[in-house]
């Protein structure tokens, strides 16, 4: 542990000192955005990478959570029960806890296909109760309450969205901490045991359904216990919060990002909510791009972007990563330019009557040397990679060997 | 008393009798062999023992208390641990958890979730001796899906005794070894199995006639013998089993 | 109340037989290649925007012939480029790629056809009532509907069981390697099995989409329910694709033309309840308001108590 005191240092800073960075008004509500979703995505992966357990389901804890949260400030604001809400997360992980307890005591006897399907089908039937218990669930307008009826926490009464960082920011360190503390105890090693092996994790001793259950309800948890940050944050919630989109999203985050690692689902949640916030202020298709880079990741990338990155561990020990760097430069130019024409093209197509504003160029549908342009500099991206591909393919080969002249130890 | 006794066990498959009334008692500290042409049924009885299947009829008693039908778990923690003909260990974890979790039963954590295994001495360090036991650890840190064959059924090893069962069932320890890979992996065999209990089901003739107190020979789904090595040898039954028809001068 | 009988069976059965006909590729699929095709509804609602396209061109027939083989080839050049390389990967990249496939089908499907909804009508040849029940008119599209999903049926119900095609085809499901140690080519038979399992899907868009309209979020509409239907049945098993499709949808045809709750229950035990109160919501429950939650309920509850399903006997 002593070793890791200066990363979580290094995390701690850095969420202190990133709005400072982006302090725009967007920024901050991007940063917002992330602690909330970087606890769920978290809270997800302790299913689907430690667990092994993959389900369609995990938003019912987020939502529930964030659903009592919102009853929950609006209890404050009608001073029935009085607390500060800076624990009103504490309300959303015992609830997600609750329900976790509950559903998870039946739905962890069993493992792959059939718990996924139990979660989908749980899922579907609390977002489709949702409608019926309207004063729960506020029907399909959802509920809303005020954040700002709390006691002050110190003077704060989070009017405004930096002070409502802090809260999120100081959660998401706890959070991640416990989260990975708990992979770190005989629980949580155990859940890798029963992901890798369940057969032979029952010969050592263990019930893998236990063991899946406590993970399952400690997911459960802070997946609450997220939701309970999304209820401060948005002072809102509906039925949607619960659905299966949501756990879709959730799954989409701790893939992209990389299910065998810790971290690998903040770096999907950070990447996804960038492009939730950013792309789709400048394209109306940033769901059919993240569509396609989702299939991509998983057909190319089965380890994530944080995989990708590991990847590069050999190369890094060998000390022959900087000979990777020029074969990349060369491949990521005409990527780059392929990228860049096929966006124009998705977007032109969508442009209708409307012109496109494409790196200064005014680019019309009507217009033949539009898709020209846009379909040479496509086809050339296109050549560039195929060309370069080989002296990536040989660097890498090259990057990757173990001599005894590096002082490589056979691995 | 017994350690291990089988009364009558019988195990069907649907309408296919794979056990067929086997009756069996295992001394404390008895090396015992199980021996018998493919397909006989050696794995599905040790399933049986193990807990991986129901016994259809029958009783299987350890220590004086009935067995059968319970879960693995629980007969993992009555103190029957067992290796497998397919190397069955935690491919993504590092050759070091493997033991470790292998530990963490019987070191009594349960399904802890408020201690820190990082920082438990006394699991840290049995966890290594198991690891020198088995002559694996330079690799300590290595996945153990990375390792060698023999390597890893030297890990499968250690995972089956870290937990100091007493009674150590092993299901063809040395398949698919070379001959030196073997002779070490029969050495280890008998110094981690002082003192306990094994059951070992193997086809080399030769480790067995080494290692094995007394050998029982199972052939479609009975035993047909139970004796001390010598009198398998002689046996005609036995020969018959293996060879067909009994040479002239056996 | 005899009427409202007939009518919701009748009803019910469309319902059911289109569930099957979307549940029997699936099957068809999961058994073949252990995959759940997370984006077989996507492939639904293809059926029925392909069909919509080519119907403004060449009429219903020319979209019934031809929508369904687009959608097949689609399916088909999915399984060779995207599925057959994930399959290495493992059961949850499999997973995890059909159903990102669902989503992007989904995008690319507002993306062609645009987000509202399509005016895809039915053929004249059938706008004229079949008969009429005391009083009520029962469509002859639906008429034409259900004809079409039993002759389907039929066709692959011989093709299975008949023919040579059939024969290896049930033999791969069950072992493919010795399939293609006897010079099947496995990989062809599976990419065709994918191509008909979602050609299939196709065909029911194109049937299904003038009644049940046609609109990028159909896909999700049924989507989940294909798959209660499924798991209910047994996954792996047709027959019991057959009776779970048939039960679904007439439990949820009958839950809501039965316009009884739970008021009308506790009436007939002379009880009450207070409208005010917070669980009021609980009290004044009725069977129409519950009827979408019915068959996720009966996948929780056959999950929990049967989970190989009704008929099913592959245990995962």
């Amino acid at each position: 542990m002593k070793k890791q005191f200066p990363i979580w240092l290094g995390f701690a800073l850095a969420l202190i000192l990133l709005p400072q960075i982006f302090d725009t008004v967007l920024g901050i509500s991007i940063l917002n955005q992330m602690t909330i979703w970087i606890i769920f995505a978290l809270s997800y992966n302790m299913l689907l990478g430690q667990g092994g357990m993959l389900s369609f389901g995990h938003a019912v804890y987020f939502g529930l959570g964030g659903f009592m949260s919102v009853h929950a400030l609006n209890l404050i604001a009608d001073e029935i029960i009085v607390f500060s809400i800076t624990l009103i997360p504490l309300v959303g992980g015992a609830v997600g806890l609750l329900a976790a307890f509950f559903i998870g005591s039946f739905s962890t006897r069993k493992s792959g296909t059939v718990f996924a399907m139990i979660s989908l089908g749980i899922g579907e039937l609390i977002v489709a109760s949702s409608l019926i218990f309207a004063d729960f669930f506020g029907g399909e307008a959802g509920v809303s309450g005020d954040r700002t009826y709390g006691p002050p926490f110190f003077g704060i009464e989070f009017l405004q969205d930096a002070e409502v960082y802090y809260l999120g920011a100081f959660w998401l360190f706890v959070a991640t901490l416990f989260m990975y503390l708990f992979t770190q105890t005989p629980a949580g090693r155990m859940a890798n045991a029963v992901r890798d092996n369940p057969e032979r994790a029952e010969f050592i001793g263990y019930s893998t359904r236990r063991v899946r259950f406590i993970s399952f309800c400690a997911a459960g948890l802070f997946a609450g216990v997220a939701g309970g940050l999304f209820a401060i944050n948005y002072e809102f919630i509906t039925e949607e919060n619960l659905n299966a989109l949501t756990s879709g999203r959730v799954l989409l985050m701790a893939y992209i990002g990389g299910l065998g690692f810790f971290i690998g689902p903040i770096v999907g949640a950070v990447i996804l909510t960038l492009m939730n916030s950013l792309l789709s202020n400048y394209s109306e298709m940033w769901m059919l791009y993240l569509g396609i880079m989702f299939l991509l990741t998983v057909l190319f990338l089965p380890r994530g972007f944080a995989g990708f990155i590991m990847m590069h561990q050999t190369a890094w020990q060998n000390r022959r990563l900087g000979t990777l760097i020029l074969p990349y430069l060369i491949t990521a130019i005409p990527a780059s330019l392929f990228l860049a024409g096929f966006v124009g093209l998705v977007e032109l197509s969508h442009k209708g009557d409307d012109t496109l504003s494409f790196f200064g160029l005014i680019l019309g549908t009507e217009s033949m040397l539009s898709w020209g342009i846009l379909l040479t500099l496509a086809g050339i991206g296109a050549l560039g990679v195929k060309l370069s591909r080989p002296r990536l393919d040989a660097a890498w080969v090259l990057a990757n060997t173990v001599t005894s002249d590096n002082g490589g130890d056979a691995q | 008393m017994s350690l291990l006794t089988l009364d009558a066990v019988c195990k069907s498959f649907g309408s296919t009798r794979i056990i067929n009334d086997v009756s069996l008692d295992i001394e404390a500290g008895e090396k015992h062999a199980i021996i018998g042409p493919n397909g006989a049924g050696k794995s599905t009885l040790f399933h049986l023992i193990s807990g991986r299947y129901n016994v259809s009829s029958g009783a299987i008693g350890f220590q004086g208390k009935s067995i059968h039908n319970l879960p693995p778990y629980e007969i993992a923690r009555r103190g029957i641990a067992r290796s497998f003909q397919v190397t069955n260990i935690f491919p993504r974890m590092s050759v070091f958890e493997n033991i470790r979790c292998a530990l963490l039963w019987s070191e009594g954590y349960r399904y802890s979730f408020w201690q820190l295994v990082g920082r438990q001495k006394k699991l840290n360090e049995k966890s290594f001796g198991i690891l020198e036991q088995i002559g694996l650890s330079d690799k300590a840190q290595l996945p153990s899906g990375e390792l060698a064959y023999a390597q890893q059924r030297a890990l499968e090893l250690g995972v089956a005794i870290a937990s100091g069962a007493e009674l150590i069932m092993l299901d063809e320890p040395v398949a698919g070894m070379s001959n030196s890979e073997a002779e070490n992996a029969v050495a280890l065999i008998r110094r981690i199995t002082e003192g306990k209990t094994l059951i070992m089901v193997e086809h080399d003739m030769n480790i067995v006639f080494d290692i094995a107190d007394r050998i029982s020979v199972l052939v479609y789904g009975e035993i047909i013998a139970t004796d001390t090595p010598e009198n398998i040898r002689g046996n005609k039954r036995v020969q018959e089993a293996y060879l067909g028809e009994v040479p002239c001068d056996a | 109340m005899a009427e409202v009988f007939v009518f919701a069976t009748l009803n019910g059965l469309v319902t059911g037989l289109l569930l099957f006909m979307l549940a029997s590729g699936l099957t068809l699929i999961f058994s073949m290649m252990g995959v759940l095709n997370f984006a077989h509804a996507s492939f639904y609602m293809l059926g029925a925007y392909f069909a919509y396209t080519l119907s403004t061109y060449i009429g219903f027939w020319g979209g019934l012939l031809i929508a369904p083989l687009i959608v097949g080839g689609i399916g088909a050049a999915i399984e060779r480029y995207g599925l057959r390389r994930v399959h290495q990967s493992g059961h949850v990249a499999e997973l995890v790629f059909t159903f990102g496939l669902a989503f992007l089908i989904e995008e690319a499907v507002q993306f062609f056809w645009g987000r509202d909804t399509k005016n895809y009508q039915s053929p004249e040849l059938f706008d004229f009532a079949l008969f009429s029940l005391f009083g009520q008119e029962f469509s002859a599209y639906r008429g034409f509907m259900i004809a079409i999903a039993c002759l389907i049926f039929a066709a692959l119900y011989f093709i299975l069981t008949r023919s040579r095609v059939g024969i290896i085809i049930q033999a791969s499901i069950s072992h493919p390697q010795t399939v293609a140690n006897l010079g099947h080519n496995v990989p062809l038979i599976f990419m065709c099995v994918f191509g008909v399992g979602t050609a299939l899907a196709g065909v029911a868009g194109v049937i299904a989409g003038p009644v049940l309209t046609t609109f990028p979020g159909m896909a999700t509409v049924l989507g989940s329910i294909v798959f209660v239907v499924v798991v209910i049945g047994g996954l792996g098993s047709l027959p019991g694709a057959l009776i779970a499709s048939l039960l679904v949808g007439l439990l949820q045809s009958y839950a809501i033309a039965a316009d009884v709750g739970v008021p009308e229950l506790l009436n007939q035990f002379g009880v009450s309840f207070d409208s005010s109160h917070p669980l009021d919501d609980l009290w004044t429950l009725n069977l129409p308001q519950v009827a979408p939650v019915l068959p996720y309920l009966l996948l929780v509850l056959v999950l929990i108590f049967k989970p190989t399903g009704l008929m099913g006997n592959r245990e995962e």
